[in-house]
């Protein structure tokens, strides 16, 4: 056993365990409520494509960037979700909903960012306020 | 090494070629599985066995060629020129990882493959945050560290067991 396992290497595990908790525990408080006047917003290849009311229920097509192709967007009962995709992975739409602050569906084949931000007179979406 | 340089470098060639062959069926196997963990990116990566065994066995310069080659083909044939991107990313990053801390001399194999499984995975997050222009893609790191260790440990203690049978 002492070949397959060595003491540097039970706290290299230790080490990335602990950093992944860290990150994964900041992360999650950065997870503000949507509340009331959220919006939704759809960013495609790093540019704005939409921004709609998470309150409304609406689907729509945003086409992929650069390529041929496009995401379906639908918006309901204050969940996001991308419920069609052309790309290959399908890793979007398999994502499922997102309906808190700063959550976000990417799609990388078709560069497609669907994000909440949440809204509020506060801060906004903690970090989100920071970069817009 | 007493042969001569000819001798050798056909010998490196047929080596990398055989390894980075049998690399390529390992990544062919893995994509026709079919198993959907619903997050890009987590991967066994069974090929990598393939590396991990070249590095140890042989050195870093033909688990370097076997990696690229087999990212490039396998990039072609199954994941397409945006998967190789990823790959390639993540390949240099773990690679030079593994070089780094099995030149430290205090990792087992598995200890050093798990380490490159979650530079791998930082690699291609880094790839795809560049790509889509956007930190937030950083969200799936947690998922994509831990994934790494999960496989990286397989890789290596895999790895370790037929490197035991080679020697």
């Amino acid at each position: 056993m002492k070949q397959y396992i060595r003491k540097a290497d039970i706290i290299l595990f230790i080490v990335l365990v602990l950093t992944g908790l860290a990150v994964s525990a900041a992360l999650s408080f950065s997870h503000a409520d949507a509340g009331a006047d959220a919006k939704v917003v759809i960013e495609s290849g790093g540019e704005l494509y939409a921004t709609y009311p998470l309150s409304e229920d609406r689907t729509v097509e945003v086409p992929a960037y650069g390529n041929k192709g496009s995401n379906t967007v639908t918006i309901e009962n204050g969940e996001v979700c991308v419920s069609e995709a052309t790309c290959k992975n399908q890793v979007c739409v398999h994502h499922g909903s997102i309906s808190r602050g700063g959550e976000s569906i990417v799609c990388l084949p078709n560069r497609l960012i669907v994000r909440i931000e949440a809204g509020g007179s506060e801060e906004g979406g903690g970090y989100d306020s920071v970069t817009s | 090494m007493t042969q001569s340089p000819r001798k050798s470098s056909a010998q490196f060639v047929a080596r990398v070629a055989l390894l980075a062959s049998l690399a390529l069926i390992f990544s062919y196997i893995e994509a026709i599985i079919p198993y959907n963990p619903g997050i890009p990116g987590i991967k066994l990566g069974v090929a990598n066995i393939v590396t991990v065994i070249a590095l140890y066995r042989y050195g870093w310069k033909e688990a370097a060629c076997v990696s690229v080659i087999r990212i490039v083909i396998a990039g072609l044939l199954f994941n397409g020129v945006f998967g190789m991107l990823y790959s390639l990313a993540g390949a240099v990053l773990s690679l030079l990882g593994m070089i780094g801390l099995k030149k430290t001399g205090l990792f087992s194999v598995t200890g050093v493959s798990m380490a490159a499984g979650v530079l791998h995975n930082l690699g291609q997050l880094l790839v795809a945050a560049a790509l889509i222009e956007d930190l937030r893609i950083f969200f799936y790191f947690p998922v994509l560290l831990f994934s790494g260790i999960a496989a990286g440990i397989f890789v290596g203690i895999t790895s370790q067991m037929i490197l035991r049978v080679l020697r």
